[in-house]
C-alpha cells in the first residue's frame, strides 16, 4: 500500500518541491516521518491523524511511514500537513492516485480537518509552477496570492475534506485563474497633510529620487516620524516583478492575509528594542525574513536609531551593501533580499533639545558625546542624506502652507528614475546612490561651475573623502530631478546642505 | 566698574585679607603647609581664622595635630602625612608650589575673601593684575558663542592680555584656544589637584595651556574633580583677572557665581549680550540689566580696557559692519541681508519671493563664503572673524 503526491517546502524565499510517499505495512499503528523533517513538520504528526478522522475519512490502523525526498534538505513549515494527509490517504486508497498526480498540495491542518492560511503559498506556487506542475490545492484563503502565477490551475479548498472531494471528481472547487487585479492599496497618508518643514520634504524628495538613505535628527515633535511615513508614498510604483518579490516575502512572513498583490511599497517601522534575528530574519529552525527583508523595496524607518542595540545596527552594512541577506547557519545558508531605504531618525542629544532655539539642552557634555558616537559609526557612510529637522514655533507653523501632494513629487520622481534607469542601463545600477564613489566622481557629469563649490567646500566646509562622493551622488539626482544632463553649481550647493557633522561639539553641516 | 543698585559695594576696595607675617617663610613653614593644605576639612577661610591665631604654618599643623583645630579626620590625616611625599608628588606633576607671600604668588589674590594659602603653578608664572582678563562661560555654549569666545581670546592674546579661565568645555575652552591660536598668554585655573584634568579632552588643552601659559590650582595633586569645587575655583578666576567677561550662561549657572566674586572684588564686569529668548543669554543679559557693560566682541572689549590693538586690522571708526568685505553677488547680498536671527530657509524663501530650491544654494555659499553657518535647521549669521 504505497502512495505519493508533492508538496512545497521553503527554503528562504524560495519554495522546493518535495515529493511525500507514504507506505502502510503491518505493525502496530503509529505514523513515522522520515527524510529529514524539521521541527514543525514533525508538529504535524499528531495533527494529521485528527483531521483526517474529523473530516469522515479513515486513518489506517496500521505502522504508517511517510519519506520525504529529497532526504538531505531540511523541510520547514507547516504547509506540509496537506501533502502528507493527502498522500496517507492515496496510499489506503481513499483517494484516486492518478487524480493527485500534476498537483502540488500546501497547507496547514486544523483537528478538525480545516486548513487555515499557510505562509509562503505564493513562493510554493512558483515553485510548482517552474517545476512543470499544472496546478496547486491551497487553502483558500490563500488561493488569491496562488492565483498570481501566470499559467498555474489554482485550486483553493476551506478544508481536508473539500480537497479529497476535488480529488475525487466530485466537487469543483476552484477559483478563477486570474483573480481581478485589487485596487491599488490607500497607503493612507499624503504629503499635502505635512505643514512646514520644506526643506526636509525636498530632501526626501531627493532621498526618493536616487534610491538615498536618509539620517533625520531633530528634537522630539519636530516631525521626523510623520516625514517617514510619507517617504513611501512618493517612491516609483512597483514593477509587477517587485510586487511579487514584495509579496512572496509577506507571505512567507504570514502577514498577506487572504489579500493578493501587494501593490503598494512596504514602510516598516521596527521598534528599537528588536533583535538581530527580528530585523534580519533567523529563528531557530523556520527562518523568518526579517524587518530588512519585509522593507524590500520600501522604506525602513529606524527611529530612535541610538536606542537599537549596537549588533542589531552593525548587521544592517549587508543589506544596505549588497541589497540582501544571507542567513547562515548549520544547515546551511539562506538568502532573503533586503533592497531598502533606510530612513534613520535620531534626537540631537539624550535630552532631545541641543540646538532647539527655545529650550535649554540638560545633558551632561560627556554623555552628549557618548550618545553622538553611537549614531557615528560605519552605517552611517551608507546614509547620503543627513539633515536637521527642526521643531517648528507655532509662528513658522502657520505662515507654511500645507505642501505638495504626493502623487505630484512622485510624478518628478519617476521622471528622474527613468533617467537613471537609461543612464544606468548597461551597468547594473539602478539608481545614484548605488553608484560606487570612483564611478560617480566619472560619471556624474559635473559642470565646470560645479566643480568650483565641490572644489571650494573640501577648502571651506572640510568636507572629507566619502563626504565628497555623497554630494556628487545626491547631486546628481538633484539633476535628474530637474532634468538635466549637466550637474550645475546650484545642484551641488544644494547637494551640500543635506550634510551634518555630528561631532560631539555641535550639530553642524561638515563632511 | 559699577555697584549694584540692589547691593551695597560691600567689598569693595576692603583690606586685603593678610595673612600673619611670615606666615609661609622658610623651609619649615612651607613643608607643615604643603600638609595643611592637602587636608580636606581645613578650608581656605578656616586656615586663614587658624593663622591668625596661631602665627605661622608650622604652630597651626601642630595646632591641629594635637587636636586643637579641625575635625579628628584632619587630625588623623595631618599626622600621617609627610610633606616630603606630597612635594615628591608636586614635582612629579611638573608643578612648583607656590605658599602666599613667596615670590609667584600673585598678590591680587590676597583680596580674596578666603584667599588660597598658596597655589600649585604649572607653566609660566601667573600674570599681573593688569595683565589679566576672565573670558567665562556655559560649557554647553552655542557654536556661536564658541566662537565669539574664541575671537576675545584672540583678541585678548594679540593685545598682550592674559586670558584667565577654568578650562571647562565650551567658553572656557575656546577663550583659552583662542588665546594660543595666536601666542598669547593663558592661565587656566583648575578645580582640581593638577594632574587630575577630566575629560581627555580637557587634558589635551590643559597640556597646551602648560606648555605655553599658565595651570594654576590650590588643591594639590591627587585631588579628584568634583562639582563643589568649581565655585571656589571661580573666585581665584575672578581674583586674579581685573575685568571678568561673561560670553554666555544659562539660568542657575556658574558665570553668575563668578561675576558675583568679580563684583565683590570690585572687578570690572562685560557681558555679551543675546536674544532675550535664548535661553544661553540670561546671564549676560541679566548682568548687562545690573549694570555690567555691554560688549559686542574681542574690539569692544579692548577699548573698553584701554588695550592696544598690536597685530589687528586698523581700526575703523564704523564697527556695525552690516556687510563684511567679501565679495557677493546681488542675490547673495539680498539673501545675506534677510538673515537676522536664527531663521529657516523656507521663511527666508517666502520673505523674499524666492522658492527653497533658490535659496538653498545660495545659502549654501554663503555659509562657504563663512558668512552664514546651519544650526539645528535654522540659518544664522557668523561673526566676522
Amino acid at each position: 500500500m504505497y502512495g505519493t503526491v508533492i508538496g512545497v517546502t521553503l527554503l528562504g524565499v524560495h519554495g522546493r518541491p518535495v515529493v511525500v510517499e507514504a507506505h502502510i505495512g503491518r505493525g502496530l499503528p503509529s505514523l513515522t516521518i522520515t527524510g529529514l523533517p524539521g521541527a514543525s513538520v514533525q508538529d504535524g504528526r499528531d495533527r494529521i491523524r485528527p483531521a483526517v478522522e474529523s473530516s469522515g475519512l479513515e486513518w489506517p490502523l496500521r505502522r504508517v511511514v511517510v519519506n520525504l525526498s529529497p532526504g538531505n534538505l531540511r523541510k520547514e513549515g507547516p504547509g506540509l500537513d496537506l501533502p502528507i494527509a493527502i498522500c496517507v490517504l492515496c496510499a489506503s486508497a481513499q483517494v484516486p492516485r492518478d487524480r493527485a498526480a500534476g498537483l502540488a498540495f500546501v497547507g496547514e491542518l486544523s483537528l478538525r480537518g480545516a486548513l487555515v492560511p499557510t505562509p509562503g503559498v505564493l513562493s510554493a506556487a512558483i515553485a510548482a509552477s517552474r517545476s512543470g506542475l499544472r496546478g496547486v490545492v491551497v487553502p483558500e484563503a490563500n488561493a488569491a496570492e496562488a492565483a498570481l502565477v501566470e499559467g498555474l490551475e489554482v485550486i483553493g479548498v476551506r478544508t481536508l475534506a473539500e480537497a479529497v472531494a476535488y480529488l475525487r471528481g466530485s466537487s469543483t472547487a476552484r477559483l478563477p485563474a486570474s483573480p481581478p487585479p485589487p485596487p491599488r492599496e490607500d497607503p493612507g497618508v499624503d504629503f499635502a497633510e505635512v505643514r512646514g518643514q520644506a526643506h526636509a520634504r525636498r530632501a526626501l524628495e531627493v532621498a526618493a529620487a536616487g534610491g538615498h538613505n536618509v539620517l533625520m535628527v531633530g528634537s522630539p515633535g519636530a516631525g521626523k516620524t510623520m516625514l517617514a511615513r510619507r517617504l513611501a508614498t512618493i517612491l516609483p510604483a512597483l514593477s509587477r516583478e517587485e510586487a511579487l518579490e514584495v509579496t512572496q516575502l509577506h507571505s512567507i512572513a504570514g502577514l498577506l492575509g487572504s489579500s493578493g498583490l501587494r501593490s503598494a511599497r512596504p514602510f516598516r517601522a521596527p521598534h528599537h528594542s528588536i533583535s538581530l534575528a527580528g530585523l534580519l530574519g533567523g529563528g531557530g529552525s523556520y527562518l523568518r525574513p526579517g524587518e530588512v527583508s519585509l522593507a524590500h523595496h520600501g522604506v525602513l524607518f529606524l527611529d530612535e536609531l541610538t536606542e537599537f542595540h549596537r549588533d542589531a545596527i552593525e548587521g544592517l552594512r549587508q543589506p544596505l551593501e549588497d541589497g540582501r541577506v544571507v542567513i547562515t547557519r548549520a544547515a546551511g545558508s539562506v538568502e532573503f533580499p533586503a533592497r531598502f531605504t533606510l530612513v534613520a531618525a535620531a534626537n540631537p542629544c539624550p535630552c532631545g533639545y541641543e540646538g532647539d532655539p527655545r529650550r535649554q539642552c540638560r545633558c551632561l557634555p560627556h554623555r552628549v558625546q557618548a550618545y553622538r558616537q553611537k549614531l557615528s559609526g560605519p552605517l552611517l557612510d551608507r546614509i547620503d542624506i543627513r539633515l536637521f529637522v527642526p521643531r517648528l514655533s507655532k509662528a513658522e507653523l502657520l505662515g507654511e502652507a500645507a505642501g505638495e501632494p504626493s502623487a505630484s513629487i512622485r510624478e518628478r520622481v519617476d521622471q528622474a528614475r527613468e533617467r537613471q534607469r537609461r543612464r544606468y542601463g548597461h551597468t547594473g545600477f539602478s539608481c545614484n546612490a548605488q553608484l560606487p564613489g570612483p564611478l560617480a566622481r566619472r560619471e556624474a557629469g559635473i559642470s565646470a561651475g560645479g566643480q568650483d563649490v565641490l572644489a571650494r567646500a573640501v577648502d571651506t566646509l572640510a568636507l572629507t573623502g566619502r563626504g565628497f562622493d555623497r554630494a556628487i551622488k545626491v547631486a546628481r539626482t538633484i539633476a535628474d530631478l530637474d532634468g538635466a544632463h549637466e550637474v550645475s553649481s546650484e545642484h551641488v550647493a544644494e547637494a551640500l546642505s543635506y550634510r551634518m557633522d555630528l561631532s560631539e561639539e555641535s550639530l553642524v553641516r561638515a563632511g | 566698574m559699577f555697584a549694584r543698585a540692589d547691593r551695597p559695594a560691600r567689598r569693595v576696595g576692603r583690606e586685603p585679607n593678610r595673612w600673619p607675617p611670615g606666615f609661609a617663610d622658610g623651609q619649615a613653614n612651607r613643608a607643615a603647609l604643603l600638609v595643611l593644605m592637602s587636608l580636606p576639612g581645613l578650608s581656605p577661610r578656616v586656615l586663614l581664622a587658624l593663622a591668625r591665631r596661631e602665627g605661622d604654618a608650622a604652630s597651626c599643623l601642630a595646632a591641629v595635630r594635637r587636636g586643637r583645630a579641625g575635625s579628628d579626620a584632619d587630625r588623623e590625616l595631618a599626622r600621617s602625612l609627610r610633606s616630603e611625599v606630597i612635594e615628591a608628588e608636586v614635582s612629579a606633576a611638573g608643578a612648583e608650589f607656590v605658599p602666599v607671600g613667596c615670590a609667584g604668588y600673585p598678590p591680587q589674590l590676597e583680596h580674596l575673601s578666603d584667599p588660597p594659602a598658596g597655589l600649585f603653578v604649572v607653566g609660566r608664572p601667573a600674570p599681573s593684575l593688569a595683565e589679566a582678563v576672565a573670558v567665562v562661560g556655559a560649557r554647553q555654549c552655542s557654536q556661536a558663542g564658541r566662537e565669539l569666545a574664541a575671537s576675545i581670546g584672540r583678541h585678548l592674546g594679540r593685545a598682550g592680555a592674559c586670558v584667565v579661565s577654568g578650562a571647562a568645555r565650551g567658553i572656557d575652552a575656546a577663550a583659552h584656544e583662542g588665546a594660543l591660536e595666536v601666542g598669547g598668554h593663558t592661565l587656566a585655573v583648575l578645580g582640581c589637584g593638577i594632574d587630575r584634568a577630566r575629560p581627555s579632552s580637557a587634558r589635551s588643552l590643559l597640556g597646551r595651556i602648560a606648555s605655553g601659559g599658565t595651570a594654576v590650582s590650590e588643591y594639590p595633586p591627587g585631588v579628584p574633580p568634583k562639582p563643589f569645587r568649581f565655585p571656589a575655583r571661580n573666585r581665584i578666576i575672578a581674583g586674579l583677572s581685573r575685568a571678568l567677561v561673561v560670553v554666555e550662561g544659562a539660568e542657575g549657572s556658574g558665570s553668575m557665581i563668578s561675576a558675583d566674586h568679580a563684583l565683590d572684588l570690585g572687578r570690572e564686569v562685560f557681558a555679551v549680550p543675546g536674544a532675550v529668548t535664548n535661553p544661553l543669554a540670561h546671564v549676560p543679559n541679566a548682568l548687562i540689566r545690573e549694570g555690567a557693560t555691554l560688549v559686542r566682541g574681542g574690539e569692544d572689549l579692548l577699548d573698553d580696557l584701554g588695550l592696544d590693538r598690536l597685530g589687528l586690522p586698523g581700526r575703523s571708526g564704523d564697527r556695525s559692519r552690516p556687510v563684511p568685505e567679501v565679495e557677493l553677488s546681488e542675490g547673495e547680498r539680498a539673501v545675506f541681508e534677510r538673515v537676522t536671527g536664527p531663521v529657516l530657509p523656507e521663511t527666508l524663501a517666502r520673505e523674499l519671493g524666492l522658492t527653497l530650491r533658490e535659496v538653498v544654494p545660495t545659502l549654501m555659499v554663503l555659509e562657504m563664503k563663512g558668512l552664514v553657518r546651519s544650526a539645528g535647521g535654522r540659518v544664522e549669521r557668523r561673526l566676522p572673524t
